[in-house]
């Protein structure tokens, strides 16, 4: 009995710390506080998106694919040292992240907005001239540009960063913050959700998002890029958007 | 509004509930480190080699002085990386809060060895025994046992500490809730019930500690 259950603990010992490292089957990290795009069902399984369509892909052009729920602001390292092989998770592209890593052609472009109270009447013009608090969230092109834009143009906001968008949308329904500037897809989410939040208005320039993939995995990405082609072209990426994308504009 | 936010926890539960195992292995794994480091680098620190004391005192230095978030951070992308480790989150986590611990459970020993009386070395040396000898069969079952209070101590502070596995993204209690906060949009409700499952374990451990403190207490002994 005893050297049974001592058999199971060594197995499942080895089991969590093996890591990641299994070859053929790619590590895709997610940010699972990102919803639509990635998050943790009900059962503890990722979802999302951005998991759907990353399953599509790698069941299309035949390679194994598991999603790891990773730290947002720490998810480009991640790659590079190779804890994981992959993101598709809403990540944007910018020329910072390109030093890094490489990313696959773009499969989605997303506008930023400012999240404001339900019965609010502040606009993006207002929110911008407040001098008011204003959360954004840590590790985001977005966040960055605004915390850049509102250091140049002088604008006095008081912007407090926070780890995920949801946490965002909480923050501005307790009152904390005026406004909270994110993608529009997780702010869609929370309306779609009921919360008690609207969109104010529009913020920054669009954005692409992209799979991001190590410098030197060429194959991985040679691959990734036919299988996005493949799923944007398939009528399953309509049924995608429309599963997950509330209201897309 | 109350049934909405206790829906929200029950259907969470499971789900957390499983974290909770991920947690104790974190927190077992860390203090069993801590054990293993922790005994002889306590009697280095007494009996040992000045050079030995002084790289102990450095790691002592180091791990009591450094946060645990950044010796994360360092670890999982540094120092495991140029050893050409792949290790997981949560052995990660495992062994920063085991080498952190480490450090603290010396001292712990090494405070405990230190308030025996004096004479008992001698007395032993009286009867013919050696040094080893002596610590490993005098010395240290005595301090073991007197550590246990300060070491049940250190196990609700791991318990806590362990929580720090959300920055490396190991599936432990609080990365799970979060993660169902960000899908539920109720932070302030799974936050507080989190925080009570710490509580409770917390209870517990510490409750089996103080039994296994007073089955060993040895008889007629007061320190």
């Amino acid at each position: 009995m005893l050297k049974k259950n001592l058999t199971i603990l060594v197995a499942v010992l080895s089991l969590c710390f093996t890591g990641t490292a299994m070859a053929q089957t790619v590590v895709n990290g997610i940010d699972a506080n990102y919803p639509p795009f990635a998050y943790v069902d009900k059962s503890g399984k990722p979802a999302g998106f951005d998991v759907d369509a990353m399953n599509w892909i790698a069941k299309e052009m035949g390679f194994e694919v598991v999603h790891k729920p990773m730290e947002w602001s720490t998810i480009v390292q991640a790659v590079v040292s190779k804890k994981i092989d992959t993101v598709m998770s809403g990540m944007t592209i910018t020329t910072e992240r390109q030093k890094q890593v490489n990313f696959s052609t773009p499969y989605w472009t997303v506008a930023n907005v400012f999240v404001v109270k339900e019965d609010s009447d502040l606009t993006t013009e207002q929110i911008i001239a407040s001098k008011g608090r204003v959360g954004y969230q840590a590790g985001t092109s977005d966040g960055k540009h605004l915390v850049e834009e509102n250091e140049k143009e002088k604008w006095g906001l008081n912007l407090r960063q926070y780890d995920s968008a949801p946490q965002i949308i909480t923050e501005v329904m307790n009152g904390r913050i005026i406004a909270g500037e994110m993608n529009m897809s997780p702010a869609q989410d929370a309306i779609a959700k009921g919360k008690a939040v609207k969109i104010a208005g529009v913020y920054g320039v669009k954005e692409d998002f992209a799979i991001a993939i190590r410098h030197e995995d060429k194959e991985l990405e040679k691959t990734i890029n036919e299988g996005l082609k493949r799923l944007m072209a398939d009528p399953y990426w309509l049924k995608l958007k429309a599963k997950y994308i509330k209201a897309e504009k | 509004m109350i049934g909405q936010k206790l829906l929200v926890i029950l259907d969470a539960f499971p789900y957390i509930l499983q974290g909770a195992g991920v947690t104790l292995v974190i927190v077992a794994g860390a203090m069993c480190i801590g054990l293993l480091i922790g005994i002889p680098f306590a009697l280095i620190q007494i009996y040992g080699h000045p050079l030995l004391k002084a790289i102990v005192g450095f790691y002592v230095w180091f791990f009591r002085g450094v946060p645990i978030l950044i010796l994360m951070f360092l670890f999982y992308f540094g120092v495991f990386e140029l050893l050409g480790l792949n290790l997981s989150a949560l052995a990660t986590t495992a062994i920063v809060l085991g080498m952190t611990s480490a450090a603290y459970q010396s001292q712990i020993f090494r405070g405990a060895i230190q308030s025996l009386p004096q004479g008992q070395l001698k007395a032993a040396a009286a009867l013919g025994m050696g040094k080893r000898q002596a610590i490993s069969s005098i010395i240290l079952p005595q301090a073991i046992r007197t550590s246990i209070p300060a070491w049940s101590n250190e196990y609700s502070i791991m318990l806590k500490d362990s929580a720090l596995a959300y920055v490396v993204g190991a599936m432990d209690m609080f990365t799970r809730t979060h993660f169902v906060a960000s899908r539920t949009y109720e932070h302030l409700t799974l936050f507080i019930f989190v925080g009570f499952l710490y509580l409770v374990i917390t209870v517990i451990g510490v409750k089996i500690l103080a039994k296994l403190e007073k089955k060993l207490r040895i008889p007629g002994y007061t320190a």
